[in-house]
């Protein structure tokens, strides 16, 4: 049964998907306009949005922001700019709280809330669709 | 337990405790039915078994940037030898992040701290987490849960941040804790013994290729204890699992499979009959299809081997120990779970086992009226927050 389990290793990694590039989104990562980060490489802005890192690379502490699993600009912001699936996201906050390795993000309900309670929030950090932007948020960008 | 820790913590605020104070839980009780053999209670009687029940409640916050502190209470009832009314304390851990840059976290964690080990031991008792209503029985089971469960200690991790993926690696050291579950299962002729968790180790090395697309991880644990019977004296108890883990992502499925072997050794017993070593062998192949957004369908193979000098038991059952299928079990499980809101679950379950391997044995007391081929139905409901 061990060979049986390396050929199924095998096959998994023969049908692992190349390094897959995100199409350019006209969503954005957003944080406190005191936040003083132009950009963050992917795996870092996937490590904080997963709870795993709780602090912004500029020392500040992270108070993340998300919309709700079902909210379309969530889901694409997952896929486009992490490039997880909200499924996965919702695995990890769920195991980061309840095994005692973090906390969850803050919930908001539509892209204005989110707008607000970053701006209003130090360390804040969020995400929005441009349309949706206004000067009282930084916009950062992703490497 | 906060406020000693605010004494300690130049930087903390007061008011970043209260605006990083959380409170989750989770609560879900099941109904268990079977045909032969009993799992979490009475479940092969009229009625099945009710007494499969958990309650959670945790809190954390992060006094200082970064720090969290976090602890979690846990009640569970899961047949025989449990109470609901009997609540532990799960994890209660300080956890400092020394290090968080754009490449790399790295921190500690102390106090009890849940072991990392194999894909699902972090939070085996939260539904959310869990791919069913039961985790694969041949190496998360829950006859000897407390074995590698959590550990009194100190827990390093670091989480390295490459081109490809992420790769994470988590060394612990600390006390296990052992609870009756595993002296009940190392009963001699009808006492149970005890077990004192001695210094043990943990590591689990992680990588997750492209957000997680593909993850391999390998975990390997050393759980030490003293263990003194009546019958043959005491001696050492030691207890060395490792897991190799591997999960493929993709929108709509996962599969999953992962492969355990189990060393346990019992040694420097007075009586020579007691000293033994023992190597057991499991493995799952599971797969998740997500479909119609909140609904998820599980399939999966199961196979666990006690022994793999007598895979089928027959040396076992000569020697007068028990049935030969008491050191195997074969479980093929399917099941449909419905994710009514955002934090209420709805799961069904269906088992097919040959084989009691894993079966619960403070609920089948007369180990020989066991049956080698049984069916069991769960139906679970669980609401987390």
């Amino acid at each position: 049964m061990f060979r049986r389990l390396i050929a199924l290793m095998v096959l998994m990694i023969v049908m692992l998907p190349p390094g897959v590039a995100a199409e350019p989104s006209a969503l954005v990562i957003i944080t406190h306009p005191g936040v003083e980060l132009d950009s963050l490489n992917r795996e870092t802005a996937r490590a904080i949005f997963a709870m795993r890192q709780r602090t912004l690379p500029n020392g500040q502490s992270a108070h993340v922001f998300v919309l709700p699993d079902s909210n379309a600009i969530h889901e694409r912001f997952a896929k486009e700019v992490l490039n997880v699936y909200p499924h996965q996201l919702r695995l990890a906050w769920d195991r980061a709280v309840f095994s005692g390795t973090g906390q969850a993000p803050n919930e908001v309900a539509n892209e204005s809330a989110m707008v607000d309670r970053v701006a209003a929030t130090p360390g804040g950090i969020g995400y929005v669709d441009r349309s949706a932007l206004n000067d009282r948020v930084r916009v950062v960008g992703v490497e | 337990m906060i406020t000693l820790a605010l004494g300690l913590v130049p930087g903390a605020s007061a008011s970043e405790i209260a605006d990083t104070f959380q409170m989750h839980g989770f609560m879900s009780q099941a109904l268990i039915v079977s045909d032969h053999n009993d799992f979490f209670g009475p479940s092969s009687e009229e009625g099945g078994s009710l007494e499969y029940t958990e309650l959670g409640l945790n809190v954390s916050t992060r006094p200082s940037q970064n720090m969290l502190l976090a602890a979690q209470v846990l009640a569970r009832k899961a047949g025989q030898g449990s109470s609901i009314t009997d609540p532990e304390l799960d994890y209660g851990v300080l956890d400092y992040q020394l290090l968080a840059d754009g490449n790399r976290t790295m921190g500690i964690q102390t106090g009890r701290f849940k072991n990392p080990f194999g894909f699902y031991n972090l939070t085996r008792d939260i539904p959310s987490t869990r791919p069913g209503v039961l985790l694969p029985q041949s190496i998360y089971f829950d006859r000897t849960r407390s074995v590698g469960l959590s550990s009194d200690g100190l827990l390093l991790y670091e989480e390295e941040r490459l081109s490809s993926g992420t790769l994470r690696f988590q060394a612990g050291v600390g006390k296990p804790r052992l609870n009756s579950d595993a002296e009940y299962t190392l009963m001699t002729a009808g006492k149970q013994p005890s077990l004192d968790g001695r210094t043990s180790w943990i590591g689990q090395v992680r990588y997750e290729h492209a957000g997680g697309r593909f993850i391999a991880a390998l975990s390997a644990a050393w759980v030490n204890a003293d263990l003194d019977t009546r019958m043959a004296g005491s001696g050492d108890f030691s207890f060395q699992p490792w897991i190799l883990s591997l999960q493929y992502n993709r929108e709509h499925w996962s599969l999953t499979a992962e492969y355990a072997r189990r060393r346990l050794e019992l040694d420097h017993f007075d009586r020579d009959g007691m000293n033994s070593n023992v190597t057991g062998e499991s493995w799952y192949l599971q797969y998740t299809y997500r479909f119609l957004d909140n609904w998820q369908w599980l399939l999966r193979y199961d196979a666990l081997i006690s022994n793999r000098d007598d895979p089928s038991g027959r040396t076992y059952e000569a020697a007068g120990l028990g049935p030969a299928h008491s050191r195997f079990a074969r479980d093929i499980t399917t099941g449909l779970r419905w994710r009514i809101s955002s934090g209420w679950l709805l799961e069904a379950e269906w088992h097919h086992v040959d084989g009691t391997g894993w079966l619960p044995l403070r609920d089948n007391l007369e180990r020989d009226d066991t049956d080698r081929y049984w069916n069991m139905l769960l139906l679970q409901t669980s609401f987390l927050f």
